[in-house]
């Protein structure tokens, strides 16, 4: 991890494709901005996925949805396990982006610090850290997953249904963290 | 019972219509219904552009066999065979073998970039395929592809394990 900068600062990413204009772009290009997750409508990432409009038209719904569904597993905890799999994969934009979101929802932008500072392994509360083990496995080697993964996630009190938003937040980023990192790059502030 | 039909992960999974965990996808149905949607639209789309279907059924099989997904990689071969595409599954699964047009070389070389070592992409790694004659879009779709892909292998081995948990 130690060559990675992760940092709860805003970080910029550059894109590698030129994008699309949104001055000439066609009515269905300017739904699929409006329909993108929230803060990144007119986004270079954005511009840039809609060189493929069918696809970017299923992704966001599956995005919205894998992070915002109601009920559940907690917003905050949905954003943990993101940040857990940009660590894992590597994405600085991502774990900026996300682990800003974990800040705000709780209030706790020590906790997301002290990851960044300590690594995977840093101290975490027991479910936070069953939550945190569970997806830094299932971005890395999802089919070395066994049965016995669920069990720190079942003593912390976590039913179907938060496990699976667990699964698709994960997911989600094993998504996420490939296109931001291979469609452009993250540009970290510069170092005082 | 929700009437949600069964879709490719239901399938994959081997989660029985109405079974608890058919049921409980069914609570998160958008994720359920686009996670489809994106499957369709990224391998049998309607304008292929410069990519065809057997060339990204063939990126989704190297992805599902990277991350040792037997039953996904079954899926995409039986795709790969339906596009035509018999004669590209050797190549996909031996990578070595010499029998990859130029093209479907870079294309999997590219994807297994994405897929397991997107950290070490790099702009030129765009400026390849583009030298290859593929469009802003076709690079996408492709990044989109090996990305969805790896959502997918991780909700399997998210629902295999809540299976056999239940067993």
């Amino acid at each position: 991890m130690s060559e990675k900068r992760f940092t709860l600062q805003p970080v910029e990413w550059k894109p590698w494709l030129e994008l699309v204009d949104v001055a000439t772009a066609t009515p269905e290009q300017l739904a699929a901005i409006d329909a993108a997750p929230a803060g990144s409508h007119s986004s270079p990432y954005v511009l840039t996925l809609l060189h493929d409009l069918a696809s970017l038209q299923e992704r966001s719904p599956l995005f919205n949805s894998a992070m915002y569904a109601p009920r559940g597993l907690p917003r905050a905890e949905r954003e943990l396990s993101t940040v857990i799999a940009s660590m894992v994969n590597g994405c600085i934009y991502c774990a900026s982006v996300h682990s800003r979101r974990f800040a705000d929802l709780t209030k706790k932008p020590e906790t997301m610090q002290g990851l960044f500072d300590g690594g995977l392994e840093a101290e975490l509360e027991p479910r936070l850290r069953a939550i945190a083990d569970f997806a830094e496995r299932l971005s890395r080697s999802p089919h070395r997953m066994t049965a016995t993964d669920l069990a720190p996630l079942r003593e912390a009190g976590l039913d179907d249904l938060q496990i699976l938003d667990l699964i698709h937040a994960t997911a989600m980023f094993a998504n996420a963290n490939r296109l931001m990192q291979t469609l452009g790059e993250s540009v970290p502030p510069q170092e005082s | 019972m929700s009437e949600i039909d069964a879709d490719v992960i239901d399938e994959i999974a081997g989660l029985e219509l109405g079974s608890r965990l058919a049921e409980l996808r069914r609570q998160r149905a958008e994720v359920f219904r686009h996670a489809q949607g994106s499957h369709d639209v990224l391998l049998l789309p309607q304008d292929a552009g410069g990519v065809s279907r057997a060339e990204r059924a063939a990126i989704a099989l190297r992805v599902a066999l990277a991350a040792k997904d037997e039953k996904l990689a079954a899926h995409y071969r039986s795709l790969l065979r339906s596009a035509g595409g018999e004669r590209l599954i050797a190549a996909v699964e031996h990578p070595s073998s010499g029998d990859a047009s130029a093209k479907l070389a870079a294309l999997l070389r590219h994807t297994d970039l994405v897929a397991d070592a997107p950290r070490r992409a790099t702009a030129a790694d765009l400026r390849r395929l583009e030298a290859l004659g593929l469009t802003s879009r076709d690079i996408v779709a492709v990044s989109q592809l090996v990305a969805f892909v790896s959502f997918q292998t991780r909700l399997l081995a998210g629902l295999r394990i809540l299976q056999e948990e239940g067993a």
